[in-house]
């Protein structure tokens, strides 16, 4: 069982320059956008580029979620999370449209099926990341069932029902992993209530 | 209906990672709003999804920055909603494009009608507020449709008009900028044309700073095409003037 540590995965500081600059960005600050491009183009990409595997579509969607970001700038809340948050909400939102979207899914496994991604090497695409290295060890912290569940949700684009067949495991077993293992990995992370 | 609710409570982990599909989605959402419990569980969930995110970032390509930075200087913005409590009052279709980029996808493409839209909630008395939100509802609607399209057309007399519309829901918005002004005794008409025939879809408001109020027209089912008369004042039921300018809508 990993120590908890510090939460570095959203620095208070670096999200109070974020949500500046959203701010800017938001009055049409084309150098502010490029400032937040800078900082949120490397995750957002890796995400998509996650979900999708396909480089050429991953670029497309990232473009799509960064001009997202610069149309939708003004509705930014705070209230309900963080700019990185926000951004990697859009981003993960659009990856996982087009996962759906593409028609047959039998394509999907077969594209899949040169390019294993066994559900524990999610830092492979980070050099010398401690965010990933922390993530790693509290995603080793979880139930096989619960790992297994979230990684296949959240970097593959399935849905809890796809997730369930693929595990052979009931809906509603499905259901509670995802929450009870998110909030264990929260708390691993350092994400408090 | 307590077993109801905390089945659905249930899906705050599965929401957070976007793994229900749309129906489920949009039901887990309507719960979310009246259950501040599974906002803070969803908030809180969020995060950590950002932190599965931020630990797979990755160098994006070279070129695509630049892309980005020149598209974006050709995109409209959103402009703000006009408050947040407003935008509470006002309902679902604002609060949900605000946040949920699959309706905010449609809303995006059209900042500039948005921007000429929102604008009218500036209007003072309380019944054209009332009146005025109503069709900014309306509108939002139109806006947030997942099929919304965006056509923009120049008038032979000058200035430009743009259209969006949804077929989905038979409905488009109108606006204008720089048409020239007219006299008290004529108006621009607004048609839906589809060969061999002109519906009537609404009267131009009086222009104000060059652009006029957005005009919300229905039934869109055959037209293809939109067109703009000078009609005498009060508008008539069929062209009596050769259009200053016709568009064609996006299929």
């Amino acid at each position: 069982m990993p120590a908890p540590r510090p939460d570095r995965s959203s620095p208070p500081r670096d999200d109070a320059d974020l949500e500046r600059l959203l701010a800017l960005v938001a009055r049409g600050d084309q150098d502010a956008f490029e400032a937040l491009y800078d900082k949120l183009s490397g995750p957002a990409y890796g995400l998509v580029r996650k979900v999708l595997r396909d480089p050429a579509q991953s670029e497309e969607v990232t473009q799509e979620v960064m001009l997202e970001v610069w149309r939708t700038a003004s509705r930014f809340d705070p209230a309900r999370g963080t700019a990185t948050t926000w951004a990697l909400t859009i981003a993960h939102r659009r990856a996982v449209d087009r996962v759906r979207s593409e028609t047959a899914t039998t394509d999907r496994e077969q594209r899949s099926a040169p390019f294993p991604f066994p559900v524990d090497d999610v830092a492979e695409t980070v050099e010398a990341n401690m965010d990933a290295e922390q993530v790693r060890r509290c995603l080793d912290g979880l139930t096989e069932v619960q790992r297994e569940a979230i990684t296949l949700a959240y970097y593959e684009g399935h849905t809890y029902p796809q997730v369930a067949k693929k595990l052979e495991v009931a809906l509603g077993t499905v259901k509670t992993r995802i929450r009870d293992g998110l909030m264990r990995l929260g708390n691993c992370l350092g994400i408090g209530r | 209906m307590r077993l109801f609710s905390r089945r659905v409570h249930e899906l705050s982990g599965a929401y957070a990672l976007d793994a229900l599909d749309d129906a489920e989605r949009d039901r887990f959402e309507r719960h979310l709003r009246r259950c501040s419990a599974c906002a803070e569980d969803v908030r809180q969930m969020t995060s950590t999804a950002t932190a599965l995110a931020m630990a797979v970032a990755a160098e994006p390509p070279p070129g695509l920055k630049q892309r980005v930075l020149a598209a974006a200087a050709a995109t409209p913005q959103l402009p703000p909603l006009p408050s947040a409590a407003a935008r509470r009052r006002r309902g679902r279709h604002v609060t949900r494009s605000a946040w949920f980029p699959r309706l905010a996808l449609g809303v995006a493409a059209v900042g500039v009608a948005a921007a000429v839209a929102l604008a009218v909630v500036t209007v003072s008395t309380q019944n054209r507020l009332n009146t005025v939100q109503a069709q900014n509802q309306a509108i939002a609607a139109v806006l947030a449709a997942p099929d919304a399209q965006i056509a923009t057309g120049t008038s032979s007399t000058g200035g430009t008009a743009t259209v969006v519309l949804s077929y989905a829901q038979q409905k488009m918005i109108f606006t204008s900028s720089g048409l020239p002004r007219l006299p008290n005794a004529k108006v621009y008409e607004l048609w839906l044309l589809s060969t061999g025939s002109a519906v009537p879809a609404g009267l131009l408001p009086q222009a104000s700073d060059g652009k006029t109020a957005p005009v919300l027209a229905s039934g869109l089912t055959s037209a293809d095409k939109v067109g703009v008369t000078v009609e005498p004042a009060g508008g008539t039921s069929s062209p009596t003037t050769t259009p200053i300018l016709v568009m064609t809508l996006p299929d």
